[in-house]
């Protein structure tokens, strides 16, 4: 039973994931701010730019693509 | 937390007439709030890199307890007034707060990260999360990750405070 606990718990924490050759992906319980942009959230996925390309920072546009 | 005999953290010192800054450059994540916040006191460029007459002694505490790691601490030189407060309790209080700050609450129902994008700066992750990357994947507990966005970091993925140096501007 306290195995299972742990495992469903684990499953449902926040996935931060780094998109090979893409984004970094925040998926799960998040809260969110952009300090620059004075903007903050509690979305439930998060794509943030690491290419430098996007038209829409500080967000993934999948303009990483263009580059392939 | 790392300490010398004394108790308190190891690393440079930094006194002025009410407080002692402690900097302990390992710790650093390059979230850059110091030196955006009060360059008068923490100048990177400069050094040494901190000047303790740059502004107030509340100023001062203000910006060191915007650190979202253990990098910059602070302690009141009058030890009296530190048996008020723990060292947990002088330092990340606005990154801890207020979801971060209830560990008793962690059985209970998942945390939300933090997710911070910082000016012209990193993203900065905080709290308990998976991490995944290059097929590496590693849990996290109470933890700070700081990833590149500038792309001039030499530690990919994470932030080694190059964005500084190359002028970075988030757009």
């Amino acid at each position: 039973m306290n195995d299972m606990e742990t495992e469903n718990k684990e499953n449902t924490l926040p996935i931060v994931e780094i998109v090979e050759g893409g984004p970094l992906k925040i998926t799960g319980k998040i809260i969110y701010r952009d300090l620059k942009r004075d903007t903050s959230g509690t979305p439930a996925e998060l794509k943030i730019c690491l290419c430098g390309r996007t038209q829409n920072g500080p967000f993934c546009d999948d303009s990483h693509d263009d580059a392939k | 937390m790392e300490t010398n005999d004394d108790g308190y953290p190891k690393g440079r010192k930094y006194k002025n007439g009410e407080i002692t800054v402690y900097w302990k450059p390992g710790a650093c994540v390059h979230a850059s709030y110091c030196y955006r916040e009060l360059i008068e006191v923490f100048d990177p460029g400069r050094r040494p890199w901190v000047d303790m007459s740059g502004s107030t002694t509340d100023r001062i505490i203000d910006v060191v307890n915007m650190c979202p790691t253990e990098a910059l601490t602070w302690k009141w030189n009058d030890d009296e007034k530190n048996k008020d407060i723990s060292v947990d309790q002088t330092n990340h209080v606005i990154f801890r707060r207020p979801e971060l700050l209830k560990p008793e609450e962690s059985n209970e129902e998942i945390r939300p990260v933090s997710v911070k994008v910082m000016p012209d700066g990193p993203i900065v992750m905080k709290g308990d999360f998976t991490f995944q990357y290059n097929g590496i994947k590693k849990k996290v507990k109470e933890g700070i990750l700081s990833i590149c966005r500038c792309g001039a970091s030499k530690q990919m993925p994470f932030c080694d405070g190059a964005h500084r140096k190359i002028g970075y501007e988030d757009k």
